[in-house]
């Protein structure tokens, strides 16, 4: 089924755009020690705010060269009262590709020095600039596309099984239960879910390592959508229960929970992919947003979300430009996941009532 | 066939466009000289104090700045959520207080040059010999904005009912308690008040600032009690009840927008034409979340000031010259940030010590301490997180107070120093660099700040670097701001903190909370208040006397000594190691005149001078 | 009459979900270990006694059961209680509500004005080029950060000097006549509005395109068209009507997607609403206010529910018979 739906997929032109651009994004970041020429922390603090690095591949006399950057200088202009930033004519560093520099764990486990591309150790090379403190923006963005990309479908793992069961358990039996079950579950999609997000996100402990954080807060993007999912498994189960081979298992004595489980769950798989696909890019945009008000993934450790914050003061967006391409990156990875999810949906259910 | 056509002349053009993105020829720039322009130094200008002056009875202020022309307004913004009440009794926010502040003058100001105390309500003032009777003289004849007169009666009806009594705020009642008794108020005449304090207390003439209420409007309030009084002069209460003193008076607010004030037409003072004062006709605050709306709202021409950091100060300087702003530079900011380390050994209420013994044993020695001083890199701090608008800050004191102690001198980041101050103390690296103590104890603690201010993020950032080079391990753990003040007030389970805290450049006994050893701010060797003074170090006993002494002492140059002394000891044991302090650079609209700008006052001080230039309203 | 004993066992039904919404917002903020004084705490001028008096002022010195029994009893009379601050936490909401539901209402209609015909477009030309282009187009709407896309239109507001930056009114809106108070507002409203409209265009569009698809495929449109009537009238006459009618159930949710996509648009645009007071007393953790504003939030989105069923009920007859 799944090989079907990638093979109708691929013909859909927007669609093999999008997967393709989904795919080289999810590579860069999973390959991000390599390719990225600093590790997440690596800072040069006479470097702060630096414009991304000029390569030059023809010397002052005219001559091709391997490509090389200077680096920058900084000074304070006290006329101005101004930073300014200027080529550091004296020493030329050559850009090297698959040489060794800073030394990193690759997939955190096998011990390695060679980067992509690098250049000499006194250089530096910030392909997209540097942010406030003098971290690699280019460097930074792979690394916090590694949180921003996997939190979506982190949540949806956490989800979707309390979705399916809630939905399930509280269709199939009915009655009482249900009528229970699905107030709660009223109740929790009555906060208007922001606000719930806000909150829950503001009372988070503090103290707590990047880890933990990351997970509670992939927890709280979870406990926000599963009621939403959950009454519309509900709907559908209500339909199926009703359907003869439901009656037949039933009859030859299957258990309550096996039924749910083995026969009428299967059933909403269509609608599942659907959901899922669908509200990827919704959490990508929470947790975005989350960062953004300081309550998401917090500093020293990098997420769109949080690198975007610095983008949002007014002399950064007019002087510092490459401080926004997170932004972009947000942008053009929800819109990916949002042509796929509309795609698949056309492909599996094209009345589907999912947004 | 066209199509294919289309494909190869794509792929030409793609291919020429990636060769000119590589091939970039390396073209040295002509240097151009730098223009010398104009240096940036604090601004000073002479401001001619307003004098008094009588006319027909009635004793007026009267302004000797240049005559202006009446009408037209100035806006400004307010960052946050706005005013939460315009009574200046029980204003508990800075918002508040500013917007009060306007409305109700206080007997006395503080010059915005001398930063000596100058009259206000009070036509003058006197101060006995030994500094303990303070005899106040009102001016005559000057009326409240309902035209009723603003008499002895309301003076002391203010400090004994409202100030004295406790209600409201009681930040100003708190720190008149001397020796846990209040001052005495008494009314001599319709024009006389004098004030008597149990002891002579220096600090006590700063007070004499506070709001005076109209006893007329206030007494109803005041009598229904506490509760109602906190209510009293509420955002919802209508403009056209106010009684105000002030230049300006309340002319409409609307919630989470704006703030705006009208001319007092009573306003006692008058310019060298006999004209009464204010020239403008409105000020409005708009209120706005966040500095990023404020800049915005500033660069569209909504607002009419502004005051800068960082980057934007690069920028607008470099628009000022073909601009209708002007910068003016207001000098370091009077707040202070710094590091701390905890200090305390005691144990809280079940037996467990609030810090960990072995880390505890660190901070509490001295060469620790001076060690992580020289290894903070503020040069660069203040040039990346400041933009270069600041300066290294090594005192308690802000750098434009009165009482800064200047042989202080400032010192440049210095590993090598700090690596020897840690080996006397017997620390000591293992080949990796890891540092150890004597015990052969890691040196790992955590490091907090409050989560959302990025200023102080990214100095946590920086010093986690620093002190990572002398082979400490620290993990930088951003909190938000209620749960930080919670472990500093409360909890005390904390290693090493990144804060900021308000000052005064005029009065340092407001900073005695932090510095007496049992005050509610001592954080570094924080005590409960059943501990009181306990286990009480040789340096923190000499601050406490050298700050008990210079709120006593009445005359400038005695005081200054004392707290010249506390400077001198908190730069040497190093209890908060100071950071850096940003400066404030205001820009201002240039059709506004009589500006003075005054490094311990702001820009507006003088509010009730400023106009418009005529044509440009 | 059957109407209105619907509509009323409607309203009692919202009863136990409001306390459930009210037990789960008062636990989850008591809960955390966030102090509300904080920052009265760290002013060095204030005393340890003022301290503890607002300390009990807010109730802080008791047990959280007592707290949320307080809180409801106070509630359910009318009093929300005071802010931390001590200003009248119904006056602060009484403030900001009529903004939020302006802002909405406005962004509400415009989506409907324009989803809804494009939703009918796309099912109609369904799996042509148009369908798969506009689908794409409303996507990009809906991929912008919805604070990303006000930051930047704010600038652009700054560059060009054609709206205003943020807010709701301008500083002379008090002296302006009737009319140059409705052009005031209307101008100020222009980018938040189409900030919300964008994000919220996609979904609307989307749907009405399932909804459209859905009956084009059934019976009695085939059955019309056998009958020989003109596409036209197929469409715009037999199906709309049936498409329209599960789109009036979404207007609720609808109304509480806005609500919560709202609050960083208001933040970022300065505008004086709910979002941006909910965010504020959150990051201060104002307890009554957040409350209240939760339960006003959750009260709105259940009359917007409410709403949304009695107007079907109004426009389709056969739920009546149902319930």
């Amino acid at each position: 089924m799944i090989k079907e739906i990638l093979q109708q997929l691929w013909k859909d032109k927007f669609a093999r755009i999008a997967l393709i651009v989904l795919g080289v994004i999810y590579l860069a970041l999973f390959f991000a020690d390599f390719i990225a020429p600093y590790t997440k922390d690596f800072s040069d603090r006479t470097m702060a705010y630096v414009p991304p690095s000029k390569i030059f591949t023809i010397t002052p006399e005219g001559k091709l060269s391997k490509p090389y950057t200077y680096n920058y200088i900084r000074e304070f202009d006290k006329n101005n009262l101004e930073i300014k930033y200027s080529l550091d004519r004296s020493q030329k560093h050559y850009i090297k590709f698959f040489a060794k520099g800073q030394p990193y764990k690759f997939l955190g486990i096998i011990p390695m020095k060679r980067h992509l591309i690098t250049t000499d150790s006194d250089g530096r090379l910030y392909l997209l600039g540097t942010d406030i403190n003098g971290r690699d923006v280019f460097s930074r963005l792979l690394f916090g596309g590694r949180i921003s990309m996997t939190i979506g479908f982190l949540a949806l793992f956490v989800l979707f099984p309390i979705g399916l069961l809630y939905g399930g358990i509280s269709g199939y039996f009915g009655g009482v239960t249900d009528n229970l079950m699905m107030r709660f579950a009223e109740a929790i999609m009555s906060i208007p879910s922001f606000y719930l997000l806000i909150i829950l996100a503001s009372v988070l402990p503090s103290g707590m390592t990047s880890t933990q954080r990351f997970m509670l807060i992939v927890i709280i993007l979870a406990l926000i959508g599963w009621a939403g999912f959950a009454r519309v498994v509900r709907g559908m189960v209500l339909s199926i229960k009703n359907q003869e081979y439901i009656q037949a298992a039933k009859s030859i004595g299957a258990s309550k929970m096996r039924i749910i489980v083995k026969h009428i769950l299967p059933q909403t798989t269509s609608f599942v992919i659907v959901a899922m696909t669908l509200s990827v890019p919704s959490y990508i945009l929470s947790e975005s947003g989350l960062s953004f008000l300081g309550l998401g993934i917090q500093q020293p450790d990098a997420s769109w979300g949080n690198m975007l914050k610095e983008a949002q003061e007014f002399t950064n967006i007019l002087y510092r430009p490459w401080l926004l391409t997170p932004g972009f990156l947000i942008f053009v990875s929800v819109l990916a996941f949002n042509v796929i999810g509309d795609t698949i949906r056309d492909i599996l259910d094209p009345k589907s009532k999912v947004r | 066939m066209i199509r294919r056509v289309f494909r190869v002349l794509l792929c030409v053009v793609l291919i020429a466009i990636l060769s000119k993105a590589c091939l970039v020829r390396d073209i040295e720039p002509v240097q151009s000289q730098n223009s010398n322009v104009e240096t940036n130094d604090l601004t000073l200008i002479d401001y001619p104090a307003p004098k008094n002056v009588t006319i027909n009875g009635i004793d007026y202020l009267q302004s000797q700045a240049p005559i202006g022309s009446f009408g037209g307004e100035l806006i400004s913004s307010t960052i946050g959520e706005g005013p939460k009440t315009f009574n200046p009794f029980n204003s508990k926010d800075n918002t508040s207080a500013t917007m009060a502040g306007i409305m109700y003058d206080g007997l006395l100001t503080t010059d915005p040059i001398t930063g000596q105390p100058a009259p206000k309500l009070a036509k003058s003032y006197s101060i006995s010999s030994d500094g303990k009777t303070y005899t106040i003289h009102l001016r005559r004849g000057i009326t409240w904005s309902d035209g009723k007169p603003i008499t002895a009666d309301d003076v002391v009806f203010t400090w004994k009912d409202i100030i004295f009594a406790g209600l409201g705020d009681t930040s100003t009642r708190d720190s008149i308690i001397i020796d846990g008794k209040l001052p005495t108020i008494r009314k001599i005449d319709n024009y006389t008040v004098e004030f008597v304090t149990p002891k002579s207390f220096a600090p006590f003439i700063r007070m004499l600032s506070a709001s005076i209420a109209p006893k007329h409007f206030f007494l109803p309030a005041v009598q229904k009690g506490g509760a109602y009084f906190d209510s009293f002069l509420s955002t919802t209460t209508k403009p056209e009840d106010f009684v105000v003193s002030g230049a300006f008076k309340l002319k409409e607010y609307v919630a989470a927008q704006r703030v705006v004030f009208e001319r007092n037409p009573n306003y006692y003072e008058i310019n060298t034409r006999d004209e009464k004062l204010p020239y403008l006709d409105k000020i409005i605050y708009l209120i706005v979340g966040d500095l990023n709306n404020e800049v915005l709202k500033f660069e569209a021409k909504e607002l009419d000031v502004i005051s800068l950091q960082g980057a934007k100060v690069a920028r607008y300087k470099s628009l000022e010259p073909h601009s209708d702003f002007k910068l003016y530079n207001l000098g370091p900011d009077t707040g202070t940030m710094y590091l701390s380390m905890n200090m305390n050994n005691r144990k809280d209420s079940n037996g467990k010590p609030y810090v960990n013994i072995v880390k505890q044993k660190w901070f509490q020695d001295k060469n620790f301490r001076l060690a992580v001083d020289y290894a903070i890199d503020r040069k660069n701090m203040v040039l990346n997180i400041a933009n270069g608008i600041g300066a290294p800050l090594y005192t308690p004191e802000s750098l434009n107070s009165i009482f800064l102690n200047k042989d202080l001198k400032p010192y440049d980041k210095n590993l090598e120093k700090s690596r020897s101050l840690l080996k006397k103390s017997g620390f000591y690296t293992d080949k990796n660099g890891k540092l150890y103590d004597k015990n052969n104890n890691r040196v790992e603690f955590d490091l907090y700040t409050n989560a959302g201010n990025t200023e102080r993020e990214a100095i946590g950032v920086m010093v986690k670097q620093d002190l990572e080079e002398l082979g400490m391990k620290v993990n930088f753990k951003p909190v938000e701001f209620n749960s930080l003040v919670n472990k500093l007030v409360s909890t005390f389970d904390w290693d090493m903190v990144i804060m900021g805290l308000t000052g005064s450049p005029l009065e340092p006994n407001g900073g005695k909370n932090v510095w007496l050893s049992d005050g509610r701010l001592h954080m570094f060797n924080q005590r409960t208040p059943q501990e009181g003074k306990s286990g009480i170090l040789p340096w923190e006993k000499e601050i406490d006397y050298y700050f008990t002494q210079g709120a006593l002492a009445t005359k400038f140059e005695d005081r200054k000594k004392y707290y010249d002394k506390y400077q001198e000891i908190v730069y040497a044991e190093k209890p908060f190691v100071y950071i850096y302090s940003p400066i404030r650079i205001v820009a201002l609209r240039n059709k506004f005149k009589n500006i003075y700008p005054s490094s311990l006052s702001g820009i507006t001080h003088n509010i009730e001078e400023i106009f418009v230039e005529k044509g440009k309203k | 009459m059957e109407t209105l004993k619907y509509v009323l066992k409607r309203i009692i039904q919202t009863i136990p979900l409001l306390i459930m919404v009210s037990l789960i917002s008062f636990f989850i903020i008591r809960l955390s270990p966030v102090d509300p004084l904080a920052e009265l705490k760290l002013n060095p001028s204030i005393s340890p006694e003022t301290v503890q008096k607002e300390r009990q002022r807010l109730g802080l010195d008791k047990p959280i059961i007592v707290q949320y029994g307080k809180w409801a009893f106070s509630f359910i009379q009318g009093d929300l209680g005071v802010t931390s601050t001590g200003e009248q936490v119904s006056q602060k909401l009484k403030e900001r509500i009529p903004n939020t539901l302006l802002l909405t209402s406005i962004v509400i209609f415009l989506t409907w004005l324009v989803g809804v015909p494009l939703g009918i477009i796309a099912a109609v030309r369904w799996k042509t080029n148009f369908d798969r282009i506009l689908t794409v187009l409303t996507s990009i709407g809906m991929a912008i950060p919805s604070f990303f896309f006000a930051i930047l239109l704010l600038m652009f507001a700054v560059k060009t000097g054609w709206f205003p930056i943020g807010g709701l009114t301008s500083p002379n809106f008090a002296d302006m006549s009737f009319g140059g108070k409705f052009i005031d507002i209307a101008y100020h409203l222009v980018l938040p509005v189409f900030v919300l409209f964008t994000i919220s265009l996609a979904g609307l569009q989307r749907q009405m395109r399932a909804n459209m698809l859905d009956v084009l495929d059934s019976d009695y449109v085939k059955f019309a068209r056998a009958k020989g009537l003109s596409e036209f009238t197929v469409i715009y006459k037999h199906a709309l009507r049936n498409a329209i009618n599960p789109m009036i159930t979404l207007l609720g949710f609808e109304f509480a997607g806005l609500l919560s996509g709202a609050a960083l648009t208001e933040y970022v645009f300065q505008y004086p609403g709910l979002g941006r007071l909910i965010l504020e007393a959150v990051l201060k953790s104002d307890i009554n206010l957040v409350m209240a504003s939760l339960m006003m939030g959750a009260v709105m989105l259940i009359l917007g529910n409410l709403i949304a069923d009695i107007l079907l009920i109004i426009t389709d007859p056969r739920i009546r018979v149902k319930s």
